[in-house]
């Protein structure tokens, strides 16, 4: 009898621990979001699409280091983030970055490469799941949900224009997952997706209105097409001069709309960057940073000095002391170009609005900070050009473009980072009329580039400064290309179009071997981990 | 208390074990049980023996165990060591055992009275082994598993539990690369790196409770530390076995003796070595030599690293412990408070706590209950430490305190000096608080009940819970928020989190003797949930410093958008482990010993398609001194042979890792039903590339153990030779981008392989009359290579990590590779300095260059950060009533990085602070810094680790007290090394892929000197 009693106990024993507590291991998530509960209503499916509008900050504005926007400016010939004292050697990557020898194992590639990369897996993966969407059951009609496919397949289609600039020949996938080891495709193939992609959509969104403010309106679709264009040369083999006219042509008369009331350039020489520049009339594309929504603008890391220099601009913000403006580029402005003047940290620093001097904590610690056109060891005694390593704290001018204002400012901080502006239009479309021309100059190209141009210059001056048809020669077309658009991230782009990239010397910067370095390496580590990618020639 | 072997429920196979089959075969089992108990048979008393057993003092043993061999026939020793018992016949054999004492075996032969006195267990032979849901005798081991008794721990201040066996067990690392801060943490490896990217330390069990707290554990209520060492011992613990297993035991009351014990010391660091950076003196002599400017000195004259040191900290502690038990019930009680005063200011650590266990019977023993609770409340200040760095920068011609419009370049704002881009660290001591609180608390309990003899199920609760609640603030003085972001306002931050663990564990065990066959089964079921909750909140604009941060509605920045937005954060996540287990022990002539266990696991962090996991082992040992033909040599006095195999995984990884989750990306604009002005809402994409195939790290492990004991055990010792192999090993892998919408996926890929050879020795070298010399040495030497990242799929070439740092941003100084042995140097090959000073290096094609040239294909392996020999040497001195202990320690053939010698032994730095060496030995360097195998030193060393001298005062038998020990203790004491000429302490970082690095953390190393006291009455 006791053993069968012990045989009872046990059963309920292990019968209880197999009811209480079972083998269960789902998993519960508290802070994530887990997908299946998302895309209910409209705000949730806008959410989704513009997942890969704030992500390309990371990979084209300044704000990244491992982006387009690095390997745009630092292999050009206008900014060098050069070695100053103990600071910035980082593994000679910028050095490289200069004088054009990188090789297919740059960590700073691959994390661009990366970056890109996702934004078109967040753009398929949109597409996807908004495809999918039930807009009743979401509270949307079929055009918006459409509107917003067209918006995301134009965005998708500017990634890969940016993608076949930097790489030349990459896979292109339109599925997220799919195919697992994608093809490599030719830049001319990669071209006819953009084009086909941007032609079959851009009639589809929204003409630009202050309500589009940072979003893909027709305006975005036109200029992404004047600036395929442009480069069609390049990119396809084939010249396309007449269809970038076309396209600037749709911007610059407002067929694509305006963001604010009718698209004409800006005479403030500030105005398109400056922190009210959300209602910048030339301004057609642009990031709409705002420190106030939690959206923060942190150009500071890469063209702020030091700690020293907040008391320069009274900002709050400081940086490392990076990227400096190459002797020869800042050279390339008259004196009496207003860029010069505004655009442009240079000379004495002073406390703001006084004339304390700010000092130096480096080479000129406890010294008064002076801006040098020169990125050498002045205070070793060094004479001559200098080189990528000689740089010191106070080398080169410095970037003064976009200004956030005074940490009192009400709208301190809050610049929208810009991508496309009129003047681009008018730049692309004066370059396709002169080379449609021969190389020379049209009297309508000089109209454009001097209605540009003459914002910069005092009415006395401006006679000797205007451009004639003799005067608007390709190289000054370049030259003024290059002090319009510094700092906005396209200088190595035009240097190829204007086949001045790997022939060009500048300053610490020597003639390349061969062109095969006007496309970048695809990044070993993804050649090693999709067998169907080929490396680009010459690598 | 020997036979207390466990049972297994069924073999080590590797069915799948659903919870259907469990039942059935606790069926299976059970009919075992009564078969088992139907045949057993208890002995007829015949003859009473009585007697009496002390110790080798001459006091009675109170507890001893008295059974008659060969029958489960036994009792113990009452308060006065006086035992009865009836045996059945004249030739029966009374054994008697007691925990740390030599066991005595007497045949009664007609005797009715036998007395004896057991002596003091040097070799410990029949110690008792933790082994993780259960104990054994040493003897019945099969697995390599080391112990650390009490009187073996490492005495002085400890900050850490593990401090107590630092170096005392061989393949386990205890490093503390922060020094001696009381607000770091040690970190500890086992048998060397099991994992990249989860969790490398051992599982920490405190009586019985699977991931306890260390937090809970006081130096003295500790009783010992079982170490299980290899997969056969660690594979009970599953998925959690992978790195080891550290099995912490509390002490107890002990049955009939009811006393206090009081323990204290105080102590004090000490600098030991100091960096030799340019003083005041020397920095004018450099203006006078014109190298830097006049302009440079400010007429002051300051040693900031000697001000930041706190000459007067003291660290004390006090334990109060009332401790006793009766027939049926015993009790511990332990009160104590500790304060940890670290050499830096605003650097300490306030403790205190208690732990308290009872443990009462009934019926006969049958039915046991103990409990079990535990608190540690602590209080530390975080502010302080982080601050020695600024010796490189700080200029020692200033001041600390300035006046406001002096002529200082810095006006001296509210009273602290303010140097450009730096920071004074009395300022931020003067105008900030960094503070955490944390409660910890373990409470746990378990039932035995012994159905028949020899069968017991027991059940066993826990619930462990860690809180801690964090303060800091900086005041609108602070020099940061001056000109900064908070506009000269106050900042405040408050955060919140608790963990807590809940465990179940029913297990049955039962034991039998047959003839010569003895079996120990064991059963259970193991359930843990654990769960995470955090939040935190952070807010600026305080326009006073009345509230700190206890009005954090107060800061403007909730309405003023000109300061940054007011931070609010919180967090939840948990997970679950559920586990069946079983093991048998069967011992063959108490000669012949296997162990086979298996443990079937499913943890909720892994994918759908991998929940579970099976993680069997089996392990024997054969008593070869036992054997007839052993009998007549004299050589060996013991000699065991174990041979152990186990598998075991590891869950300790992120949760929710398989699951497919989205994130955020940051505000954007969204104009909604034709609103004028924008609203900026989160928005949401993919937040990694799913796995649902993730699944467990698993570890094969084989050890070869042999215990021996020469010349009647005065030196005894255990040999181990393991080879674990970790397979599956999970990282992030780069995925092909296009398609893939995330750069990487985690997932199981990579091996890493560690071998290596254990040696633990003891010797009793001089024992005669009043002077004893025992010596205990630890040696081992392992090897871990990194046998393979990639598959077909999935591709990593290498992994580099041990980031070098800023200025210059000279990148990683470690790569491991594929094949290669974890912890390479990998960087450029100093070739000599230019006649001006620039480095030059050599290339890959034999040719030299300057910097700017090399590139990634110059650089190559130039050194290893892993230790691959340890050491430890204990010397226990006893004459009379002193006992004086020396301890060594040391780690062999490794490289060093000295990072500091590579940035600031160089007279480029200057105006900054520069070693006195940049202008002595690196004085030809007139370049930047560069990272290559100049900075790179051999890192050998052999430390007088611990020197304790104690007294034992002779007292009255009669008197209140019992014991009274006096003693005085210095750690860290001395170090023989070549690393920088012994200017800075070698023992770095040794754990983890990235070894070996000397990084600029300037907290000082230092010299611990304690006088401590303990009181039995």
């Amino acid at each position: 009898m006791k053993k069968i009693i012990y045989n009872k106990f046990f059963i309920c024993f292990f019968a209880l621990i197999g009811i209480v507590s079972c083998t269960d291991l789902d998993e519960t998530t508290y802070t994530e979001l887990s997908k299946s509960n998302f895309y209910n209503n409209k705000l949730e499916i806008i959410q989704a699409t513009l997942r890969p509008f704030t992500h390309m900050q990371a990979w084209l504005a300044f704000t990244g280091q491992n982006g387009y926007y690095y390997h745009n400016e630092l292999s050009a010939d206008q900014v060098a983030w050069p070695q100053k004292g103990r600071h910035a050697y980082d593994n000679g990557d910028h050095i490289r970055q200069h004088y054009h020898t990188w090789t297919t194992e740059e960590s700073r590639l691959l994390n661009t490469w990366s970056l890109m990369w996702t934004g078109v897996g967040y753009v398929n993966a949109a597409i996807e799941d908004i495809q999918q969407v039930d807009p009743e059951a979401a509270g949307i009609t079929q055009e918006e949900l459409e509107s917003f496919v067209a918006e995301s397949k134009v965005l998708r289609a500017y990634h890969y224009m940016k993608i076949m600039d930097l790489w030349g020949n990459v896979p292109i996938v339109t599925q997220v997952g799919m195919p697992e080891n994608p093809e490599t495709q030719s830049r001319e193939a990669v071209f006819a997706f953009v084009e086909q992609e941007l032609l079959e959509n851009v009639e589809k969104l929204q003409p630009l209105s202050p309500q589009l403010l940072g979003r893909i309106s027709r305006a975005v679709g036109y200029a992404m097409l004047s600036e395929l264009y442009l480069n069609a040369e390049v990119w396809s083999g084939e010249a396309r001069w007449a269809d970038c006219i076309t396209y600037s042509d749709k911007v610059i008369n407002g067929d694509g709309g305006a963001l604010a009331g009718s698209m004409m350039l800006d005479q403030d020489p500030l105005g398109p960057y400056n922190n009210t520049n959300e209602n910048s009339p030339e301004n057609i594309f642009q990031f709409p940073f705002s420190r106030q929504n939690d959206f923060g603008y942190s150009w500071a890391s890469f063209y702020m000095g030091f700690s020293n220099m907040r008391d320069a601009l009274d900002v709050t913000y400081s940086g490392n002391n990076a990227f400096v403006v190459i002797p020869s580029a800042f050279d390339a402005y008259q004196e009496n170009d207003i860029r010069k003047q505004e655009w442009f940290l240079f000379g004495p620093q002073y406390k703001y609005g006084t004339t304390e001097p700010i000092l130096g904590t480096e080479e000129y610690r406890d010294k008064p900070l002076v801006y040098v056109n020169n990125i050498r060891r002045n205070t070793e005694g060094q004479t001559g050009e200098g080189s990528m390593t000689d740089g010191e704290e106070n080398s080169g001018a410095r970037f003064h473009k976009y200004r956030s204002g005074t940490k009192d400012d009400e709208n301190y901080l809050e610049n929208d980072y810009v991508i496309y502006r009129l003047t681009e239009m008018y730049f692309n479309k004066a370059e396709a009329l002169i080379r449609q021309n021969g190389g020379a100059a049209t009297s309508e190209a000089v109209a454009l580039i001097n209605e540009s141009k003459s914002r910069y210059f005092s009415e006395e001056d401006w006679p000797s400064e205007m451009y004639t048809t003799s005067s608007l020669t390709m190289d000054e077309l370049l030259a003024e290309r290059g002090r319009e658009f510094i700092f906005e991230g396209k200088r190595r782009t035009d240097l190829i179009r204007f086949g001045k990239f790997t022939t060009g010397a500048w300053w610490d910067k020597t003639p390349d071997g061969d062109d095969h370095l006007t496309i970048y390496p695809i990044p070993y580590r993804q050649v090693q981990t999709n067998p169907n990618l080929e490396q680009n020639p010459g690598y | 208390m020997k036979k207390q072997k466990l049972l297994d429920a069924k073999s080590f196979n590797q069915k799948r074990f659903s919870k259907l089959s469990f039942v059935l075969r606790s069926l299976q089992l059970l009919l075992l049980v009564v078969l088992f108990s139907a045949f057993s048979t208890k002995a007829v008393a015949q003859t009473t023996v009585e007697g009496n057993v002390k110790d080798s003092e001459g006091l009675p043993l109170p507890g001893v165990t008295v059974r008659v061999e060969g029958t489960g026939v036994g009792t113990q020793t009452d308060f006065d060591g006086n035992y009865s018992i009836d045996v059945p016949g004249d030739d029966s054999v009374l054994v008697f055992t007691f925990v740390g004492m030599t066991t005595v075996k007497r045949t009664v032969n007609g005797n009715n009275t036998i007395n004896v006195t057991l002596e003091n267990d040097q070799q410990a032979l029949d110690e008792v082994v933790v082994v993780g849901y259960g104990t054994q005798s040493r003897k019945s081991v099969t697995t390599a598993v080391a112990k650390v008794s009490e009187e073996d721990f490492n005495q002085g201040v400890v900050t850490s539990p593990m401090d107590l066996i630092q170096g005392k067990i061989a393949g386990l690392s205890v490093t503390r690369a922060g020094g001696n801060n009381p607000n770091s943490s040690a970190s500890i490896q086992l048998r060397g790196l099991t994992s990249i990217t989860g969790n490398t330390e051992p599982l920490i069990v405190i009586d019985g409770i699977p991931g306890g707290n260390l937090d809970l554990i006081q130096q003295n209520d500790i009783e010992s530390f079982d170490v299980l060492k290899d997969g056969a011992a660690s594979a009970i613990y599953g998925t959690r076995g992978n790195n080891g297993v550290i099995l912490i035991t509390t002490k107890k009351g002990k049955k009939g003796i009811s006393q206090f014990e009081y323990a204290s010391y105080v102590s004090r660091d000490y600098v030991q070595n100091k960096p030799n950076f340019i003083s005041a003196d020397q920095y004018r002599d450099i203006i006078d030599q014109g190298i830097i400017g006049e302009s440079n000195d400010y007429g002051y004259t300051t040693d900031i690293y000697d001000e930041l040191v706190d000459d007067t900290n003291l660290s004390q502690y006090q334990n109060f412990v009332a401790s006793g038990g009766g027939e049926n019930s015993n009790y511990r009680a332990s009160l104590y408070y500790q304060k940890l005063d670290g050499i830096a200011l605003e650097n300490d650590r306030e403790e205190y706590g208690f732990r308290i266990n009872f443990n009462q019977s009934a019926f006969d023993d049958k039915f046991n209950f103990q409990s079990s609770v535990a608190t540690n409340f602590n209080n530390a200040n975080l502010q302080g430490g982080g601050q020695f760095g600024i010796i490189t920068d700080w200029n020692p011609t200033t001041p600390i305190y300035a006046e406001p419009g002096g002529d200082l370049n810095n006006q001296g704002q509210f009273g602290y000096y303010q140097p450009t881009n730096l920071y004074n660290p009395f300022s931020e001591y003067a105008n900030r608080f960094n503070l955490r609180k944390q409660y910890t608390f373990s409470g746990d309990a378990k039932v035995t009940y012994e159905i028949v003899e020899g069968l017991k199920i027991a059940a066993f609760g826990s619930y462990q819970r860690n809180e801690w609640n964090d303060r800091y603030y900086e005041s609108t003085e602070d020099w940061a928020n001056i000109n900064g972001d908070y506009r000269g306002t106050g900042y405040a931050r408050k955060g919140n989190h608790v963990d807590y663990t809940k465990t179940f564990e029913p297990t049955i065990t039962f034991e039998q003797e047959i003839g010569k066959h003895t079996f120990d089964l064991l059963g259970g079921y193991s359930y843990q949930y654990s769960t995470t909750e955090e939040y935190s909140m952070s807010n600026s604009g305080f326009n006073t410093d009345s509230f700190l941060d206890w009005n954090m509605g107060w800061g403007n920045a909730i309405i003023d958008t000109n300061l940054p937005r007011p931070g609010l954060s919180s967090f939840k996540e948990d997970n679950t482990l559920i586990a069946f287990f079983s093991r048998i022990n069967y011992s063959y002539l108490d000669r012949y010993f296997l162990t086979a266990s298996i443990r079937r696991e499913g943890s909720s962090k892994f994918g759908a398609n991998n929940k579970w996991g099976n993680f069997p082992a089996i392990s024997g040992a054969w008593v070869i001194s036992d054997e007839t033909f052993m009998d007549e040599q004299n050589t060996f006095s013991n000699l065991k042979l174990r041979v152990g195999y186990g598998i075991t995984g590891n869950q300790g990884i992120p949760n929710y890792q398989s699951l497919v989750t989205l994130g955020t990306g940051g505000k954007y604009p969204i104009f909604l039903d034709n609103a004028t002005d924008p609203t900026y809402y989160q928005t949401l994409g993919a937040a990694k590339n799913p796995n649902p195939d993730l699944r467990w790290e698993r570890k094969k492990e084989l050890n070869f153990g042999l215990d021996f004991g020469f010349l009647s055990n005065r030196i005894t010792g255990a040999l181990d030779v393991y080879r674990r192999t970790t397979e599956d090993l999970l990282y992030n892998y780069t995925v092909p981008q296009p398609p893939y919408v995330r750069s990487n996926i985690y997932t199981n890929v990579g091996t890493i392989r560690n071998s290596g050879v254990e040696l633990a020795l003891s010797a009793a070298v001089i024992n005669k009359g009043d002077f004893k010399w025992n010596v205990d040495a630890a040696g081992n030497y392992q090897k871990n290579t990194l046998v393979k990242l990639s598959n077909e799929q999935f591709i990593v070439a290498q992994i580099d990590g041990g980031n070098i740092g800023n200025p210059g941003n000279l990148g990683n100084a470690i790569r491991n590779t594929e094949g290669g042995t974890i912890g390479n140097f990998y960087g450029k090959r100093f070739a000599g300095f230019t006649r001006d000073g620039q480095w030059l290096f050599h290339k890959a094609d034999g040719s030299v260059g300057t910097s700017d040239q090399m590139t990634e294909e110059d650089k190559t392996i130039i050194g290893n950060g892993m230790p691959k020999y340890y050491a430890s040497l204990t010397n226990t001195f006893r004459y009379k009533n002193f006992d004086l202990t020396v301890f060594f320690r040391g780690k062999f053939d490794f490289d060093i990085l000295n990072t500091v010698d590579l940035f600031y032994g160089n007279q480029e730095l200057l105006p900054a602070n520069v070693l006195t060496s940049a202008l002595g030995q690196y004085s030809q360097i007139k370049e930047a810094p560069q990272y290559s195998d100049y900075y790179l030193e051999n890192g050998d060393f052999i430390k007088l680790d611990n020197l304790t001298l104690g007294y034992n005062f002779d007292l009255p038998q009669e008197g209140n007290f019992k014991r009274l020990r006096l003693y005085a203790s210095a750690r860290n004491l001395a170090t023989i090394t070549g690393y920088n000429d012994g200017n800075r302490d070698p023992e770095v970082q040794d754990t983890g892929l990235f070894p070996g690095i000397d990084y600029r953390d300037f907290y000082p190393r230092t010299t611990t000197v304690s006088v401590g006291l303990n009181v039995n009455f």
